[in-house]
């Protein structure tokens, strides 16, 4: 801990107080040699999408480097404040710090400022993380593409945003999903918004937790570096919701039940 | 400018007074325990006088506004940088005094030309292990530690009969509308008490403070925030609410 210094300013931005206690976002891998791609952990599926109470996020737990598998209890759905969710696609290194600067940086701006940071203000600020990542990014090392649910308090709503990796914010209506996995389960997930038994924005918290639960699983199918569930060692996929209340996550007792039902066929 | 001790010590003790001075009209601000956890509370012309610093860590200042932003402003930053670089559970309220706050206050008397910072400050903290803490910190960096709740008050006879008063009540057994209650009736007792010895020595003239509590209501906000072990969030701070607060109101003023 180091003496105050004058001349704070005030914005409530923590990133710009982590630099001027000696943080350097870039620094660390601007003078490294370029490892391969495949030696870096990554590869997932995560999705999000709105149901009838608000937003559901869910994610496998695997985490890879090249072929070989480095981790099957990998947590790729993170708490950022009490009212948003990150889940992340990438290399897990700088998506659990990006993770870790954004709940800080919510936290500091409400504390300091005394009052809450809009949802527009936390959208932009992945995406300011995001923009100062690019150089990394380009050289191969540490890309995220990750999505971000929130529930805007003034609006009474919830968002979801996709992120590329450069930055860019899309803001999505109905679902979305991110990492390896993805591609499989996309056209899955539009099929089931359109001629599914009722729309995506229209089932309860269970279908909507079924419905993840069978495309985590499909996607794992397909896509070696998303993981199967294993219920005998008791590894599921983690689900999260965000509702008015805040985020919630399914809880590991109940995950064993809605697993079961969910690899049975609908009757 | 020192050369002789005697200048020094005169020059320190001018500071003193001058600090006393400007603090003595500083609205006490009481920290206390409740069955649940924490509540700090305070009578205040315009908003700012309770804080959230961190996840379990709260404080209550008096003083200039613009000290105890700045302090506030070190705490928070500290606390911060300190929980994203370690861990929230390294966050700790004796070592954010210890290392960070107290050595900038001392610069007080160290630095002479500096202007001094004004202030006063309660702080509290429910520990990891759920217990709850409470610090008073001094103008010139001297802290103490309380277990049974404190109160910083520019007024040195209203601080003191408070902080008896406060040690004579069992807070943590009460509940949150209890302590609140209670802390309202001290609160008001406390400034009787503080303005008839300010009459004994001086013949200071009518003051204009609110000085019931029904005055108090009346002119000021009543200020009052909790951390609590109950929570369900990571942070354990809340402001009470407006129904709270008028709940309690309408306890009080008949």
């Amino acid at each position: 801990m180091s003496e105050p210094t004058e001349n704070k300013r005030t914005s409530g931005d923590f990133l710009e107080v982590l630099e001027r206690f000696g943080y350097r976002w870039q620094a660390r891998l601007e003078h490294s040699g370029l490892p391969r791609m495949s030696d870096l952990p990554q590869g997932t599926t995560v999705l999000a999408f709105h149901f009838k109470e608000g937003i559901i996020v869910a994610g496998d737990r695997r985490a890879t480097a090249g072929n070989a598998i480095m981790y099957e209890r990998c947590d790729k759905v993170i708490p950022i404040d009490d009212y948003s969710l990150m889940a992340i696609a990438g290399v897990p290194a700088t998506a659990f710090e990006m993770a870790r600067v954004l709940s800080h940086n919510f936290e500091f701006f409400r504390r300091s400022q005394l009052q809450s940071m809009s949802a527009e203000g936390k959208v932009r600020s992945l995406s300011r993380l995001l923009k100062e990542n690019v150089g990394n990014a380009l050289q191969g090392l540490g890309a995220v593409s990750p999505i971000f649910a929130t529930f805007d308090l003034r609006l009474k709503k919830p968002l979801i945003y996709f992120y590329d990796m450069l930055g860019a914010e899309f803001q999505i209506q109905t679902h979305t999903a991110t990492g390896s996995g993805s591609p499989m389960i996309r056209g899955i997930l539009e099929h089931e918004d359109l001629w599914g038994p009722r729309p995506l924005a229209e089932r309860s918290r269970d279908e909507a937790a079924q419905l993840a639960i069978r495309l985590l699983q499909t996607a794992a199918q397909f896509d070696s570096a998303t993981g199967q569930a294993r219920p005998k060692d008791k590894i599921y996929p983690i689900i999260a919701l965000i509702t008015q209340n805040g985020y919630q996550f399914v809880p590991d007792d109940e995950m064993s039940g809605l697993f079961e039902r969910s690899m049975s066929r609908d009757r | 400018m020192f050369e002789e001790p005697f200048r020094w010590m005169e020059a320190i003790s001018t500071r003193h007074s001058y600090v006393r001075e400007k603090l003595s009209k500083g609205q006490p601000v009481l920290g206390v325990p409740f069955d649940e956890g924490a509540l700090l509370m305070s009578f205040t012309p315009q908003p700012g006088k309770v804080f959230e610093i961190y996840d379990r860590i709260a404080i209550g200042g008096l003083g200039h506004p613009a000290d105890v932003e700045r302090l506030r402003m070190t705490l928070l930053e500290m606390a911060h940088v300190e929980g994203f670089n370690r861990s929230a559970q390294d966050v700790t309220l004796s070592r954010l005094l210890q290392f960070g706050i107290a050595p900038a206050l001392k610069q007080n008397f160290e630095e002479v030309q500096r202007a001094p910072y004004l202030i006063q400050l309660i702080l509290a903290e429910i520990s990891p292990d759920n217990r709850i803490q409470f610090f008073r910190l001094n103008y010139d960096g001297y802290w103490e530690m309380f277990k049974k709740g404190t109160v910083a008050a520019g007024n040195d006879a209203v601080r003191e009969w408070i902080q008896k008063e406060i040690e004579k009540t069992p807070f943590e057994t009460y509940s949150l509308e209890q302590a609140l209650e209670t802390a309202c009736r001290i609160w008001e007792q406390g400034k009787k008490e503080g303005r008839s010895k300010e009459e004994k020595e001086t013949e200071s003239e009518s003051p204009s403070r609110p000085e019931s509590l029904k005055e108090a209501f009346e002119t000021w906000t009543l200020e009052a925030a909790v951390l609590s072990r109950t929570a369900t969030r990571k942070a354990l701070f809340r402001h009470l609410t407006a129904e709270e607060i008028d709940r309690a109101r309408a306890a009080l003023v008949k």
